[in-house]
This record gives C-alpha cells, structure tokens and sequence, in this order.
C-alpha cells in the first residue's frame, strides 16, 4: 500500500476519522449542536477527498477493495445522504430532549463507513464486513430514543432477521469458498469461466447470498420486517435505512453480477425476476390498506424495490444506469417524505397517522406541498424525478424485451398511484381544529427546501445527472 | 480423517440446536460452549491450529465468561441462589459433559497419533495468519474495528439504565426485564 493508495482511499479514511474525532468530542463535552456540526464536517471532509481520489481512479487498493468512479459516485450518494439525516436528526433529537443524544451522530458516521465500503467492495471479505458495519450501527440508530418500547422492539426485529440475514450470506460465502477456494468477486467470476464450479454447491451458494441481501434490500418475500421497523424507527433514522443500507447492498450486488456477467443467465434472471415480481405486488398490496404514513411509505419501498430489480436485470451498462438513476431520485424522494414526517412531529409524538395529515394543505401549506411532490414521485409523475427513474427502468426492462416484467410494472405503477393519492386527498381535505405547529428549524428547513429543488429539478433537467451516471457506469463494465 | 470430523461436526451441530432450544439460559449457554470446542477441534483437524487456539481463548474463554457474567448480573435478588443451585442438579451438566467427553477423546487421539489431520490440508501457522492479516487483509482489519467501534457505542448506548439522567417515564427498565 503506497501514496496513491490512501489517496485513494481518502473518502473511507477521512469517515473513519470523522467518527472518532465525533467520539472524542463527545468524551470531552457533550453538546449536541456541536457534536452535530463536527459530524457533519467530517462528511463534507470526506466529500472532498472525493475528487483527489476520482484523479487516481481507477485502482484496486488490496484485493478486497476497488476504488472507481462507480464507486466514488455511491459514496457521494450515501455521505448526501448522511448530511440530511444528521440535519434532520438533529431537529428530532432536540424534541426529544433525552439525554445522551450525542452519540447519534457517531453511529450515523460509522453506518454511512460501511455502505461506503460496501460500494467499494470487490472481495466477500469486505462485502461481509462493509454489511456488517452498516447494520450494527443501524440496530442501534433504529433503538436510538429510549422513551417507550417501540422503538427497542423495531430495533429487535431488525436485529434478529438482520442476523438471520447474515448467517444466510455468510453460508453463501463458505459455499463458494469451499467449492472454488476463491473469495474475490474477480476470482470467483474467473474460476466459473474456467468451468470449475460444482454445479450443486455454486448455485446454493448464489441462492443463499441473494437470500442474505434481500433481506436487507426488503425485497419480498424477504420483505416481513419493513412495516414494523420503519414505524418504530425515528424518523431520520428510517430515512437512512431506506436509502443509504439499501442503496449500499444494491452497489455490492450489482458489483458482484457485473463481475460474473450472470445476469445474462436465465437462473439469474428469472429469479430476480420473480423477486421483482412479488416485490411489487406484495408491497402495492400492502400499502394498500395502511393507517399509518411511514409503514405506507415501508411497503411503497418493497415494490420501489422490485422496479429497481427489473432495471437490475438488463445488460450491465444499461442496468447500471437505469439502477444508479433510480436510486438517486428515489433517495432524494425518500430523504425528503421522511424529512416532512421528521419536522411535522410535535411534542412527544411522530406525525405518523393517517389522520395527522388531514388538512394539512391549509395548516402548513409548504411542507404539504413537498409531501404531494414526494408522493407524486414515487407514483411516477411527470415532472418530477420519480417519472424519469420510472421511465428508465421501463426502458431497461423493454431493452430486453422482459415485457412480462414490464406490464408488472405497470400494472403495479397504476395500483401504486391509488394509494399515494389518497394520502394527497386527505391533505386536502378541509382541517380539523389542531394544536399549534411547531416552527420548522432553519436547518431542516434548508434542507428540505434543497430536497424539494432536487426532487423538480431532476425531473425537469435530468442531463446533468445522466452525463454523470454514464461516466461512471462506464468504470464497472 | 474424515471420521473424526464428522463426529466433531455432528457434536457441533447437536450442542447448537440444544443452545436455540433450551430454555434455561445458563443451560444453553453451557452447550454453546461445548459447540465452541467441537469447532475449535474442527479447525485443527483442517491444518489450523492457530485459530483453534484464538477459538478456545476468545470466545469458549472470554467471550462465553462474559455472557455467563451478563446472566449472573441479571438474576440479581433472593431467589437467585435457589435457582443457581437447580442450575447445578445432573440433568443439566450430563448433556455436555458428555459431548465434551467425546470431544476429549478425539483430542486425546490426534495428540498421541500425531499426524491425524485431513489429508490435502496445508498447516496455516501463526506466522502465516499475521502476514495475511497485516498484509492483503489489512483493510479488513480496520474495517473490523470500526465494525467493533459501532457495536461498543450502540451498547453503552442502549445498555445504559435509561432515565437514570432525568429521561422520562417510560424509559425505566426493571433490571432483568429483558430475560
């Protein structure tokens, strides 16, 4: 390991230092503005060793890790993504007034190092532990307020099938080593073309690891602890799990399947696509009969899921693409419907039902209207990002001519939008006498106001984005 | 000798399923450390003697006294000593005792026939594991400990005596509750 070497690994070093400056900080005085700030600091750190390390990409640092504009594009992603949640958590942890609020924001910094090397990841090794990382900060984030039961509970949940989850991908990655002796993506590509691979032993072993991954990807029929861990988690903290651990899962899978080029194989294919299949049905149906804005939004997420899935399916660079473009709207949209539901909370309580959005046109007509064009984009409309990430997938599930998963989604786009308007028609219902708002902080405001700019304006002017998805999507192929 | 790792696999797998159904804590518990020696023993029979080591000492050594710590702090009270002494009746310590015999005796047998192990295996000694760790596994390493990092503070977090600080009603806990 020489200069070039940390350079590029800037991002990753600059996180991991960032979380232990954050707890140091945090030994010498607790004060939750500031332990806020400096977390936040240390990702704009990591930020910009981004570009440092985009010039010596790309280059593979020891065989675990593999740093390119694949990537390093992810990473930005996901420390975005971290930005907002700590802004927004911020804003929660101050309602909240517990204490011991500090230590949020180290375990957000150490969950964004393990979607980070997660994206990176070119080795079992580091796929495991960049997992690894990414979950146990989270079972902590999702217990994180320790007033009332629910959130342990959700935060139990997820630890148990996440564990299961584990066990399932760990027994994916003995099954291959045993057969190939190899546990590198390259490796184990290189040695199925070689036609060394035991039938009986290489396919489990793929089973099992695309088992251990949807169930972190909530795809169904892995999809069980979605409803009840978005409801129990706070609010930013579900609006980090929706997006940066899944979208970190989703980089590892993709990186894994480009390197075996398995995704032209029928097994592959179909099962992904049953996957997506029954993601979308299982997850338009459920949401169906929600009460409560967050577990609607958990299982509109499964059936975001199984549309990503059908993009996941094309050839690589289109795949790439159409997944990368996706997941970015869907995370801007995420961020931004979990960032409403964060600030819209008064009290002691979540804005989580139903009936706490009616009127809501007419109390905060601002924070309504980001809501409606959060939920018009995850139903796909015009104008907003959903509808280009929408049609992207579209277009990679025709490139193949899946029609068969394309009409799916269709189909599932069309039941989808039922739902999310009905949430949009009870906002404008006419409002009930409420208690007096509370003000939405400057911060969450800003943020939000950035969000809802993203959310048009990668609807209106997608070139930017495309131009820069396509030069990295291709660094992987 | 692949007999000997079957009976070790076998030990293994039937400790496991005792830990995941038993319902006594301490019980399973002294099954789970019988499953650590039957895969202690497993990994030397495979040419790795130095991670069999690191199996006994960390986690049948350290890891296991820690949970055995963790369910005795827990019982705290008077009825306790009642219950630890119906933890020490037969019943409960012929069950492991005896896996653990038969795991002795495979010992014994490999360390006095020498040269048991799997054919096909190369030995992987100490020096072998140092390099590999330090070497091309050197980010693993790291990413461990910040792996590491993330559990200590999520625990201290969540294992501290909730509104023991001024936190509200709700976050009390009965000690024990959890068990």
């Amino acid at each position: 390991m020489n200069g070039t070497d940390l350079v590029a690994l800037g991002p990753l070093l600059a996180l991991g230092a960032a979380a232990v400056v954050t707890l140091l900080s945090i030994a010498v005085r607790r004060h939750q503005r500031a332990t806020a700030t400096i977390a936040g600091l240390g990702l704009v750190a990591a930020a910009c060793a981004l570009p440092a390390a985009a010039d010596v990409a790309p280059r593979q640092v020891t065989a675990l890790v593999r740093i390119d504009d694949f990537a390093l594009l992810y990473i930005g992603l996901f420390l975005a993504a971290a930005f907002a949640t700590i802004v927004l958590a911020h804003d929660d942890l101050r309602r909240r007034a517990e204490p011991h609020r500090e230590e949020f924001h180290v375990l957000v910094l150490l969950s964004t190092l393990g979607a980070c090397v997660l994206a990176t990841s070119t080795h079992f090794a580091s796929f495991f532990l960049g997992l690894e990382t990414s979950s146990v900060a989270l079972y902590a984030l999702i217990a994180y307020p320790r007033s009332g039961p629910a959130h342990a509970e959700a935060g139990l949940k997820y630890l148990l099938l996440a564990g299961a989850s584990s066990a399932f991908l760990l027994f994916g990655m003995a099954l291959v080593y045993a057969d190939l002796g190899a546990l590198s993506f390259d490796g184990f590509a290189a040695a199925l073309l070689a036609g060394r691979g035991t039938p009986a032993l290489v396919w489990p072993a793929l089973a099992l690891v695309v088992a251990g991954a949807s169930f972190k990807l909530a795809v169904a029929p892995f999809h069980m602890w979605v409803p009840d861990v978005y409801q129990g988690a706070p609010a930013p903290v579900t609006g980090f799990l929706a997006t940066v651990s899944k979208g970190a899962v989703l980089a590892a899978l993709l990186r894994l399947f480009v390197a075996l080029g398995g995704v032209e194989r029928p097994v592959v294919v179909w099962t992904f696509g049953a996957l997506a299949v029954t993601s979308m049905l299982a997850g338009n149906l459920l949401a169906l009969s929600q009460r409560s804005l967050k577990r609607l939004l958990a299982c509109s997420s499964v059936a975001h899921l199984g549309y990503v899935l059908v993009a996941f399916l094309a050839a690589a660079p289109v795949a790439l693409e159409a997944v990368t473009w996706y997941l970015v709207a869907y995370f801007v949209t995420t961020l931004a419907a979990f960032g409403v539901v964060t600030v819209l909370a008064g009290g002691d309580r979540e804005a989580d039902a139903l009936d706490d959005y009616r009127g809501l046109f007419w109390r905060r007509p601002w924070l309504a209207a980001l809501l409606t064009g959060c939920l018009l984009s995850l139903a796909g409309i015009p104008l907003t990002a959903g509808f280009l990430a929408k049609f992207y997938a579209l277009a990679a599930g025709t490139s193949e001519a899946r029609w068969a998963l394309v009409v799916a989604l269709v189909v599932n786009s069309a039941l989808s939008a039922f739902y999310y308007l009905r949430v949009v028609v009870a906002m404008a219902a006419p409002a009930p006498a409420a208690a007096p708002a509370r003000r939405v902080p400057l911060g969450a405001g800003v943020l939000l106001a950035v969000l809802a700019l993203l959310l048009v304006g990668l609807g209106v002017y997608p070139a930017a984005l495309t131009a820069l998805i396509r030069a990295t999507a291709t660094a992987l192929s | 000798m692949n007999v000997m790792f079957y009976v070790a696999a076998v030990v293994a797998v039937a400790c496991t399923v005792r830990v995941v159904t038993h319902v006594n804590g301490v019980h399973a518990l002294l099954y789970f450390v019988v499953s650590l020696f039957a895969v202690a023993t497993i990994f030397y029979l495979i040419g790795a003697p130095f991670v069999a080591a690191l199996e006994l000492i960390v986690y049948a050594g350290a890891i296991m006294v820690l949970f055995i710590f963790v369910v005795m702090l827990l019982n705290r009270g008077p009825q306790s000593v009642a219950q630890e002494r119906s933890w020490l009746n037969p019943r409960a310590w012929v069950g492991p005792t005896a896996l653990s015999l038969v795991l002795a005796v495979e010992v014994g047998i490999l360390l006095f026939a020498g040269d048991l192990e799997l054919e096909t295996q190369t030995r992987v000694a100490p020096k072998e594991v140092g390099i590999t760790l330090l070497g091309p596994y050197l980010l693993a390493v790291e990413i461990a400990s910040m792996l590491l990092l993330a559990g200590l503070v999520g625990a201290y977090h969540l294992g501290r005596e909730g509104g023991r600080e001024g936190g509200r009603e709700g976050a009390h806990r009965e000690p024990g509750a959890g068990r």
